[in-house]
């Protein structure tokens, strides 16, 4: 370099055809880059940016009656806004004096998984990925052994006279992990027995799901799809409406039925009537009736989480995969 | 001659960056590989799966459907009174099959002069519409669950003071003369995410999720052997 040359320091930097070139072309990439750093923006849904008013919003518990009013326009609104359709949005409070116990006849079950299909149309699940709450096990005879049960059975024809089955769903616990492991309170337990999780609150850690000893917790791993005209458009804020991506979601025992006298809906669809639900503190119900009088198995109870989903069975003789052998006629020994 | 041709290999070195950067952004904004999910698509689900109807329907009246006409039980039997003996070949209703365990007399259910009723352990009427009692006679236990409602489909409301609670009896669930529940094509399986393998129609047994990529490793050839 020609150092020294007063003349060349203070006059403007030369502008050479290789300088302009080259700055040119960085300048060109640099933009470019950046440009293309940012391009997966272009799939960014509007749906995924959280509004002000969602980010703002407080904690369920926190709310008062002006806010969830608020809350909920804001949900249908981004109901209408998405589905197309214009939802029902309400929050049923706890009834008093209620709480919900579940029970399934595991002598009847016949492994159909209608209830399955059933609480996915009910419950707005996502059908693309697939999320579904009740798992339906097929089991071995004369086992309780959870490590052979299967799941994903495709029978010509249900029962198959050589297994039982078992469907499990959230066990609605007294003692319930899932809320115990939550960092940020976002799921509780409801005065009804009924455990919910705040969809807004959630942080999607997963914590939950890694406790629950039942696998009844779902995560949303991306965003949910669900067919047109296939919403159900009664829902609740913490149970039914649609759930963005990356946020748990679990069964409520149909909790925007339920608390308005309803049964669930795996409950109405079961063609055997193995399935049973009602409020466990009036004596005179159908479940108050079986857990004091039918044998009852508690799934896992040696972990203490206390479910209020039981299992029961009837008498030897009279389940379905039983016959009777016919008498022979003329068997005169 | 040093002094000059430094900047200029300097400069010349340094055009890679750019050149690299512009490869990036090119690859990253024309998205040449773009991104395909492992969800898979959504299955049809049949709408027999979220029916709620129940599997049988009578309708609880004596009434029997031959030769394109309907008629009360009595409308025939009252004329001509069938052989107290059931133990032969029938002629009439022949597409009964019965198939009720030890239960193989017509007449342990309906009534022998009355075909418009059941017949209870006395001899005395049953009302058609009250089969449970004839049930009854037999199942105890079930009758006493079904009376308290730990057996027997409930629909409706739980909360009977807030609608209507809907109880079904045995034969509207029943087939009185084959009792046991029908067997029913299952609602389809489960397609969530999960580990490994998933084709699980050709994992020959092996439900462990963790082990299901090693039977699909095994798939090709085992195709091909067959």
């Amino acid at each position: 370099m020609a150092s020294g040359d007063g003349s060349q320091s203070n006059a403007a930097p030369e502008l050479t055809r290789r300088g302009f070139l080259t700055k040119g072309a960085a300048a060109v990439a640099g933009v470019s880059a950046v440009a293309a750093a940012l391009s997966p923006l272009r799939h960014l849904d509007p749906d995924d940016v959280p509004s002000i008013e969602k980010f703002l919003q407080a904690h369920y518990k926190e709310m008062i009656t002006e806010d969830k009013e608020r809350v909920l326009a804001r949900i249908r609104k981004a109901v209408e806004r998405r589905h197309g359709v214009t939802p029902n949005v309400s929050d049923p409070p706890p009834l008093d004096g209620v709480e919900f116990v579940y029970g399934l006849n595991i002598s009847r079950c016949i492994g159909c998984r209608k209830c399955v299909h059933a609480c996915v149309q009910e419950n707005n699940q996502s059908r693309a990925p697939e999320l579904q709450y009740i798992r339906v096990l097929e089991m071995e005879k004369g086992s309780i052994d959870l490590e052979t049960a299967e799941h994903h059975y495709d029978s010509a024809q249900v029962p198959n006279p050589d297994k039982y089955y078992m469907p499990v769903q959230c066990h609605q616990c007294k003692e319930p992990p899932c809320v115990k492991v939550c960092p940020v309170e976002a799921t509780w337990q409801e005065p009804d027995g009924i455990t919910v999780i705040d969809y807004d609150w959630c942080i999607g850690c997963r914590y939950c799901e890694a406790a629950c000893p039942y696998w009844a917790r779902r995560f949303n791993f991306a965003k949910s799809e669900i067919p047109d005209g296939a919403l159900n458009p009664d829902m609740a804020y913490l149970s039914n409406r649609p759930r963005d991506k990356g946020v748990m979601e679990k069964c409520t025992y149909c909790l925007q039925r339920t608390r308005t006298g309803r049964l669930p809906a795996c409950l109405e669809v079961c063609p055997t009537g193995s399935r049973k639900f009602g409020n466990v503190l009036d004596p005179d119900s159908e479940i108050a009736y079986i857990i004091k009088h039918k044998r009852v198995y508690v799934l896992k109870e040696d972990v203490g989480t206390l479910p209020r989903f039981f299992y029961y069975f009837d008498e030897r003789g009279s389940r379905y995969h039983e016959p009777i052998a016919p008498v022979e006629q003329g068997d005169a020994t | 001659m040093t002094d000059d041709a430094r900047p200029a290999t300097a400069q010349r070195g340094h055009l890679w960056v750019p050149a690299v950067l512009l490869a990036i952004a090119a690859v990253l904004v024309f998205d040449p590989v773009p991104f395909s999910s492992p969800v898979p698509a959504a299955t049809e689900v049949p709408a027999w799966a979220t029916d709620t109807t129940p599997v049988r329907r009578p309708t609880l009246e004596p009434r029997y459907a031959a030769a394109g006409f309907e008629y009360r039980c009595s409308d025939c039997h009252a004329i001509l009174p069938s052989p107290v003996e059931t133990d032969r070949v029938l002629t009439q209703h022949t597409e009964i099959e019965l198939k009720h365990g030890i239960n193989t007399r017509c007449f342990n259910c309906h009534h022998r002069t009355n075909r418009d009723a059941f017949v209870d352990d006395l001899g005395h009427e049953i009302p058609w519409n009250q089969p449970q009692l004839l049930c009854a006679k037999c199942h105890g236990p079930v009758y006493r669950d079904w009376q308290h409602g730990a057996h027997g489909r409930t629909n409706g409301f739980w909360d009977t003071t807030r609608g209507e609670q809907s109880r079904r009896k045995c034969i509207e669930c029943h087939d009185p003369h084959q009792p046991p529940f029908p067997p029913m094509r299952p609602a389809p399986p489960p397609r969530t995410l999960r580990m490994g393998h998933q084709g699980y129609e050709k994992s020959h047994g092996v439900t462990d999720p963790l082990q299901l990529h090693v039977v699909g490793g095994a798939d090709g050839a085992s195709e091909e052997e067959h």
